[in-house]
C-alpha cells in the first residue's frame, strides 16, 4: 500500500500551487482554474483519509465538494463574462474600482 | 380655620385671567379692551378671598395655618429629602395679602384708563400684570423657601416683561434688561443662601419646620451667618438696595403703573418680605441684622440725596423708594438686632412691617397720581410742569395726601411708620455707637424725603405754567383712574391707625417674642410724650418749608446749590447717580466682558481644541489606514493567506489542538 505520506505531500504540492497561482497570476480565468486546484487539494486529503480509516463521510465530502465546485466555477465564469463585456479584460490589475 | 383652606385660590385666580387673556386669540379681546375686565375680575376676587383670609389669620391666636403637599420625594436613607408645596399663612402673610390684593386691585382698574389708548398691546399688557399678581400672592403665600424662590424669580420674570413693555424703545428694553440682570446676582446669592440651609437642615426648607427645629442647624453659627447674609443679598437684589439699587431709576421706563405696582406692591417688597419671613433665622445670627441695618440706614439716606435735584417725577418717586425701602431694612435690622442683645421685645419688626403697609398705599398712590399728571401733560420733566393744580384738582388733592403720608406728618399713615422705625433705631443708641449714625441718618433722610417730596409737588401743581401748551392740553384723569386714587388716599391718609388698634400685638415674629397688649390711648399718651416723635415732625416741617420758599415762594433761588464749583459739582454728581451707572457699565465691560474672553479662550480654545484635536488625529489615522484598501482582489487573497498561515504557525508553535 502506498504510504499515506505522499498523497498528503501530493495535496500540499497542488494547495501550494494554488495558492501561488490565486496571488500572482493576473488573468481571472487563471485564478479562478487555481482555486480549483485548492479544492481538489482538499479532495484529495478527504479521500485519502477516508480511504485510511475506513468509512464514507470523507469520500460523500468530496462528492458534495466537487458538486459545490461545478456551481462555483459556473458563477465565477459568469463573473468574469460580465466583467468582459463591461470592461473588455479579465486582467486583476485593471478591476479596482472599489477602493479607496 | 375655614376660609384658609381656600387661600391656594388666591394666586390662582389671576393665574386664570393670565392663561385665559395671554392664551385666546387678540380678535376676541378686540372688543373687551385687551382683557381687561376679566383681568380686573380675577383680581377682585381674589382680594375678597384675600381679605377674608387675612381677616381670618389676624383675629385668630397667630399660629401659622400651614398646608402643604408633597412635591418632589426622593428617598435614600441619609440623603432622603422631599419637596413641598402649600401654603403657610401668618399674620405678616395676611398683612402682605392685604396690601398686594388691595394695591394690585386698584392699579389694574386705573389701566383702564391709563392703558386704553395702547391698542393690540393691551392684552399683552393685561396677561402679564395678572400673571404678576398671581406670583406676587405665591410668593407670599409660599410655605417653603424653595417655593418662594421660584415665585421670586417668576416676579423678576413679569417685571422685565412689564418694564420692558414698550419693547420698540431701545431704552426700554435696556432698562428691562438692566433690573432682570442686576436683580440676578442678587437671585444667585439667595439660591446659595438656600444651598446653606437646604444642607444645614437635612433637604427640609419649609418654613415651619425651620423655625421650629433652629437648634438642629448643622454646621455652626458662622455658616449660619453666612445663609441668613446670602439671604439678604438676595433681598438687597430684590429691594434695589445698596449697591444693587441703580436698576430701579431705570424701571421707570414701564407704564406707570408698573411703576406702581413694582414700588407698591409686587417686586421690591418681596425683598423686605423675605427678610421679615426669615426674621426666626435672623435672629440667630446678629451680625447679619447688623449688616441688614447698616445698608438699609446707608440707602435710606444715599437714596434720598439723589432724589434732591432730579427733574423727571417718576425718578424722584423711584429714589424715593428705594429710600423707603432701606428705611424698612434699617426698622428690621435695627429691631433685630436690638433684641438679640436685650432679649426685649422691640417695635422693630412690627414697624418694618408696618412701614411696608403704609408705603405700599401712598406710594401707589404717589405713582399713579404722577400717571396722571403724565397722561395728562404727555411728559414726565417737572420743568415743563407748573401750575396744574388748577387743571388737575382731584389728582393734585390725593397727591398732596400722599407727599404729607410720605413726608411723615401726624396723622398721615407715613407719620407712625416712620416714626416707629426711628424709635426702635433709638433704642439701640445705648448699646452700639453705630446706631447713633443709624438714627442721624434716619433722621436726615426724613428731612430730605420731606424736601423732595414737596418740591416734586410745588413744582408740579403750584406756581405759574411754565409751559403754556402743556398747561392748555391738560386735564382732568378720567373716572377709572381718579375713583382708584380716591381709594387709595384714603389708605394711605388712614392705614396708619391700625397701629393704634391691634398691629402693635399682631405682627410679631411668631415664635420668636409677642408684645404685650396696650390699648389705643396708652400708645398715642407714649407717643407723644417722647421727644423723639417731635424731632422728627420738626425735621419733616423744616423739610417741606424749604421746599416751599424754594419752589412756590422763590425766596430762595435753587440755582443757588446748582451753581458754582462746589454746587455744580455736587449737583452734577447726583444727576450722574454717584456714577454708578457707569460703574455699572465698566464692570459690564471690564469685569464681565473680560471673564467672558477667559471663559471663552477656554472653551474654543481649549475644550474645543482638544475635541477638535482628537477627531482630527482620528481621521488623519482613517485615511492612513484606509490604503490598506487597494481594490486589488489578491492583495485581499493575500492577507488572508498571510492570516491563516499565521494561525496554523502558532498553533504548531503554541501545541493547539494539533
Amino acid at each position: 500500500m502506498i504510504p499515506i505520506e505522499y498523497f498528503l505531500a501530493l495535496s500540499g504540492i497542488l494547495f501550494i500551487i494554488g495558492v501561488l497561482g490565486v496571488l500572482s497570476k493576473r488573468n481571472a480565468i487563471v485564478v479562478l482554474m487555481s482555486i480549483e486546484l485548492i479544492l481538489n487539494a482538499a479532495n484529495i486529503n478527504f479521500v485519502t483519509f477516508s480511504a485510511y480509516y475506513g468509512g464514507l463521510n470523507g469520500v460523500v465530502f468530496a462528492l458534495i465538494a466537487i458538486a459545490i465546485a461545478a456551481a462555483e466555477v459556473a458563477i465565477g465564469l459568469a463573473i468574469i463574462m460580465n466583467l468582459y463585456k463591461t470592461r473588455d479584460t479579465v486582467s486583476l490589475d485593471e478591476v479596482n474600482l472599489l477602493r479607496w | 380655620m375655614t376660609f384658609a383652606e381656600y387661600a391656594w385660590l388666591i394666586p390662582i385666580l389671576p393665574l386664570i385671567a393670565f392663561v385665559i387673556i395671554g392664551l385666546l386669540g387678540n380678535r376676541l379681546f378686540k372688543k373687551w379692551d385687551g382683557g381687561a375686565p376679566i383681568a380686573i375680575g380675577m383680581a377682585a376676587i381674589s382680594l375678597i378671598l384675600s381679605l377674608i383670609v387675612a381677616y381670618e389669620a389676624l383675629t385668630g391666636d397667630g399660629t401659622p395655618f400651614v398646608q402643604s403637599l408633597e412635591w418632589v420625594v426622593v428617598q435614600g436613607g441619609d440623603f432622603a429629602f422631599t419637596f413641598n408645596m402649600g401654603i403657610y399663612i401668618d399674620n405678616l402673610t395676611a398683612l402682605m395679602l392685604i396690601v398686594v390684593s388691595i394695591v394690585s386691585t386698584l392699579v389694574v382698574i386705573y389701566s383702564l384708563g391709563y392703558m386704553g389708548e395702547e391698542g393690540g398691546r393691551k392684552r399683552r399688557y393685561y396677561a402679564v400684570i395678572s400673571l404678576f399678581i398671581s406670583v406676587m400672592l405665591g410668593l407670599v403665600l409660599a410655605s417653603n423657601f424653595l417655593q418662594m424662590f421660584i415665585f421670586w424669580e417668576l416676579v423678576g420674570l413679569c417685571s422685565y416683561l412689564l418694564i420692558g413693555f414698550w419693547n420698540t424703545r431701545p431704552s426700554a428694553a435696556s432698562a428691562a434688561k438692566k433690573a432682570f440682570l442686576v436683580t440676578r446676582i442678587g437671585d444667585i446669592m439667595f439660591m446659595a443662601g438656600l444651598f446653606i440651609l437646604f444642607v444645614g437642615f437635612k433637604g427640609n426648607l419649609d418654613f415651619d419646620y425651620i423655625f421650629n427645629n433652629l437648634d438642629s442647624f448643622v454646621g455652626g453659627d458662622s455658616l449660619l451667618t453666612l445663609s441668613t447674609l446670602m439671604l439678604f443679598g438676595g433681598a438687597v437684589g430684590k429691594s434695589a438696595q445698596f449697591p444693587l439699587h441703580d436698576w430701579l431709576p431705570d424701571a421707570m421706563e414701564g407704564p406707570t403703573t408698573v411703576s406702581a405696582l413694582i414700588h407698591a406692591a409686587t417686586m421690591v417688597k418681596a425683598g423686605v418680605y423675605l427678610v421679615a419671613r426669615s426674621y426666626p433665622i435672623m435672629v440667630k445670627t446678629p451680625d447679619t441684622l447688623m449688616v441688614v441695618a447698616i445698608i438699609g440706614g446707608f440707602t435710606a439716606l444715599f437714596a434720598a440725596t439723589m432724589a434732591l435735584n432730579n427733574t423727571n417725577i417718576k425718578r424722584v418717586l423711584a429714589y424715593s423708594t428705594i429710600s423707603q425701602l432701606g428705611y424698612m431694612f434699617l426698622a428690621l435690622g435695627a429691631g433685630g438686632y436690638i433684641f438679640t442683645k436685650t432679649l426685649d421685645p422691640n417695635v422693630g419688626y412690627m414697624s418694618g412691617a408696618f412701614h411696608l403697609m403704609n408705603h405700599a398705599f401712598f406710594k401707589a398712590l404717589l405713582f399713579l397720581s404722577a400717571g396722571a399728571v403724565i397722561h395728562a401733560a404727555h411728559t414726565e420733566d417737572m420743568r415743563l410742569m407748573g401750575g396744574l393744580s388748577k387743571k388737575m384738582k382731584i389728582t393734585s388733592l390725593v397727591m398732596l395726601i400722599g407727599c404729607l403720608s410720605i413726608a411723615g406728618i401726624p396723622p398721615f399713615s407715613g407719620f407712625w411708620s416712620k416714626d416707629l422705625i426711628l424709635a426702635a433705631v433709638y433704642e439701640g443708641v445705648s448699646i452700639s455707637p453705630i446706631f447713633t449714625v443709624l438714627y442721624a441718618m434716619g433722621l436726615v433722610t426724613a428731612f430730605l424725603t420731606a424736601f423732595y417730596m414737596f418740591r416734586l409737588w410745588f413744582m408740579t401743581f403750584s406756581g405759574t405754567p411754565r409751559d403754556k401748551k402743556i398747561h392748555d392740553h391738560a386735564h382732568e384723569a378720567p373716572a377709572s383712574m381718579w375713583v382708584p386714587l380716591a381709594i387709595l388716599a384714603l389708605f394711605a391718609f388712614g392705614s396708619g391707625f391700625a397701629y393704634l388698634f391691634g398691629l402693635n400685638t399682631a405682627i410679631v415674629p411668631y415664635g420668636v417674642f409677642s408684645m404685650e397688649y396696650a390699648s389705643a390711648g396708652t400708645l398715642l399718651v407714649n407717643m407723644f410724650t417722647d421727644s423723639l416723635t417731635y424731632a422728627s415732625i420738626i425735621v419733616a416741617i423744616i423739610g417741606i418749608a424749604l421746599a416751599y420758599l424754594m419752589y412756590e415762594k422763590k425766596t430762595i433761588d435753587p440755582a443757588r446749590f446748582t451753581s458754582g464749583a462746589v454746587g455744580g459739582t455736587l449737583s452734577n454728581i447726583l444727576l450722574a447717580r454717584y456714577g454708578f451707572t457707569k460703574a455699572y457699565d465698566w464692570f459690564g465691560l471690564r469685569i464681565v466682558y473680560g471673564v467672558a474672553k477667559v471663559v471663552d479662550f477656554i472653551d474654543r480654545k481649549i475644550i474645543d481644541g482638544l475635541i477638535n484635536g482628537i477627531s482630527a488625529g482620528l481621521i488623519r489615522s482613517g485615511s492612513f489606514l484606509r490604503r490598506a484598501q487597494t481594490g486589488f482582489v489578491q492583495s485581499y487573497a493575500a492577507v488572508v493567506v498571510a492570516g491563516v498561515s499565521l494561525i496554523v504557525i502558532l498553533l504548531f508553535l503554541m501545541g493547539g489542538v494539533i
